[in-house]
């Protein structure tokens, strides 16, 4: 079943959503302000909500995995159990890449031992995702594989958006907010899905470029900033560590996310680095986007979005890299 | 619009408390604790060991029981060093266990060659400590161990049972200190390297298999060894070992060339590790 919701009730949809739920949506940056570049942020009044530009500048990933975890308080060794305040929220605005970038990190925090502070955010969060019509300078998810997952789409038909349901929980929001949303048929056309990107990224494998030369020459470029790490909505990686108070008897463990580009990521006692040198640094970053995830899960990790491009105040181009290496590499 | 409160009471990342029952000094930079720890685990294995406000570390098991758990550790970094202080009749916070194990069932009839640097002998001393009791069910058992100095040397008091059942092989980077004689308990040893005497005693691959467990330097010399001989890859055991935080593929700092030492490992089958640059 798909749904339309008019544009001129859109904002008295987002005011009924924001009587019971945070409604997080990106809100346009502004270099005087705190938010400089576009973002998702609870919004104050449906006015905020930007949608016109491509994706956002940061990355969704913080309002799941916390930037600053508590895992457990203690007090001498006495373990305390954390409490999570939360409030029941929507995301509006997801992209494609994304609501793909969350499906990630849902099967690494879900798979072996399921994560329950993950779990908690995830499930208190309702992903409204709104379809692209193309993509930026930046943008490449039409080389990888970015697959249906959200609790209702939205597309752009003009005067009214077209939704489509993806999920149990987003037809029971249909449910909840039934006044604004009209039944309607199949009203999304295979054109409606289509997202025109001029990017490109070559995703042969990329196994038989491991000891290619030319890494060098990228990696020289990089300066172990980690801003990919930080804006790629799958890198997931963290650290774990006591914070003690004064009283050096109370304290809390956090988990932070952690940066792969950076020297420390594989420190051992006895100033021991595994991955030492910048390239292999980087090498370990592009391999788990393209190889490593998909060995293990058979899905390709990078979701196109571009991010780490954008944001690389080097302008390392990987994805032209990747893409020369393989076309040099053809016979 | 209300806020909810959410409790998350159980958390794979959560520690229990486990009581210290002895402490044993083993050289001048590592000690063994034994804790009161009913865990039912595999060889191989290794826990989670943490001081509130100090930090977690993963942990190697050296010993095989079901009544206790015995950690072997050297003081090398913040939370080790913060280990070494604690007292017998302490407690410590726990969880495990995790990793891969050393498939000891399906190597039965083969013989074992076992080698461990410094304190890579520590992991391998449950296996070594399993192979007493089970001596028949192997070939012929040589262990092998490198030691930077006699007075460096692990598990001392054991090496006189472990001689009269095992070929027991021990080299010392240095022979003589001054201020450490060779001890009266010590099992004289060979000065040079591991892998020399890896070399001049193992001759062919036939039914061997071996387990390395040490420095990455000497893991790599070793394998170079044993290749020579004509060991295959899958003939080869190993265990890596990187920094870790949660011990279940989530935190990704364990990452090799795509395997988490943590889920995938710590033994790794050589043949299952890719070639890698670290």
């Amino acid at each position: 079943m798909q749904y339309t919701l008019s544009k001129n009730d859109f904002s008295g949809f987002v005011k009924a959503v924001m009587n019971t739920h945070d409604f997080i949506a990106p809100i346009q940056g502004d270099p005087s302000k705190r938010v400089q570049k576009t973002q998702f942020q609870p919004i104050t009044a449906p006015e905020d909500i930007h949608i016109e530009v491509g994706n956002a500048y940061f990355p969704v990933k913080y309002y799941f995995f916390d930037k600053k975890e508590t895992i457990f308080e203690f007090k001498g060794h006495k373990v305390i159990d954390p409490i999570i305040k939360l409030k029941d929220r929507v995301f509006f605005g997801l992209r494609r890449c994304d609501l793909t970038g969350i499906k990630h990190q849902d099967m690494v925090f879900y798979s072996n031992q399921e994560d329950p502070f993950y779990k908690t955010r995830r499930d208190a969060s309702t992903l409204i995702g709104l379809h692209c019509k193309e993509g930026d300078d930046y943008c490449f998810c039409n080389s990888v594989t970015n697959s249906d997952f959200f609790d209702l789409m939205f597309f752009d038909k003009g005067e009214n958006y077209a939704i489509e349901v993806g999920s149990e929980k987003g037809q029971n929001f249909i449910s909840t907010f039934h006044d604004f949303f009209k039944e309607a048929g199949e009203i999304i056309t295979p054109a409606d899905r289509e997202i025109k990107n001029t990017f490109k990224l070559d995703t042969t494998d990329i196994k038989k470029l491991y000891f290619d030369e030319q890494w060098e020459e990228l990696a020289n470029k990089c300066i172990s900033c980690g801003a990919c790490n930080t804006l790629c909505p799958n890198c997931h990686c963290f650290t774990i560590q006591d914070e003690i108070n004064f009283d050096l008897h109370t304290g809390k463990r956090v988990r932070t996310p952690a940066s792969c580009q950076v020297k420390s990521f594989t420190r051992v006692a006895g100033e021991h680095i595994f991955r030492d040198t910048r390239v292999a640094r980087y090498k370990h970053r592009v391999y788990h986007q393209l190889q490593y995830f998909k060995d293990r899960h058979d899905e390709l990790f990078c979701t196109g979005c571009g991010r780490c491009i954008r944001g690389c105040p080097v302008r390392i181009d990987w994805v032209s890299h990747i893409n020369k290496m393989n076309r040099e590499d053809k016979p | 619009m209300t806020t909810k409160e959410y409790i998350i009471a159980t958390s794979p990342l959560k520690p229990e408390l486990k009581k210290v029952i002895s402490y044993k000094r083993e050289s001048s930079d590592s000690f063994t604790i034994r804790l009161d720890w009913q865990l039912d685990h595999e060889l191989g294995q290794f826990v989670f060991c943490s001081l509130p406000g100090v930090g977690e570390a993963p942990i190697s098991i050296c010993s095989n029981s079901k009544d206790y758990v015995e950690l072997n550790i050297r003081e090398v970094g913040n939370m080790t060093n913060a280990l070494a202080h604690v007292k017998k009749g302490e407690e410590l916070l726990v969880r495990g266990p995790y990793g891969t194990f050393y498939p000891m069932d399906t190597l039965k009839g083969n013989d074992l060659i076992i080698v461990g640097g410094g304190c890579g002998v520590a992991p391998l001393k449950g296996v070594i400590d399993y192979l007493h009791k089970h001596t028949k069910d192997y070939g012929d058992i040589s262990l092998f161990f490198g030691f930077r100095t006699p007075a460096d040397a692990l598990f001392r008091d054991d090496h006189e049972q472990w001689s009269k059942v095992f070929d027991l092989n021990i080299s010392y980077d240095k022979m003589d200190e001054p201020d450490h004689p060779v001890g009266a308990a010590c099992i004289s040893g060979k000065q040079g390297f591991v892998t020399q005497l890896v070399s001049d005693n193992i001759h062919d691959n036939k039914n061997k298999v071996a387990f390395l467990c040490g420095p990455t330097i000497m893991i790599e010399k070793t394998i170079e060894v044993l290749k020579k001989k004509g060991f295959n890859n899958n003939q080869i055991f190993l265990s890596a070992e990187r920094l870790m935080y949660c011990g279940m593929g989530k935190c990704g700092r364990c990452m090799i060339h795509g395997k988490y030492t943590c889920l995938d490992g710590s033994v790794f089958r050589y043949d299952e590790l890719g070639k890698t640059e670290e």
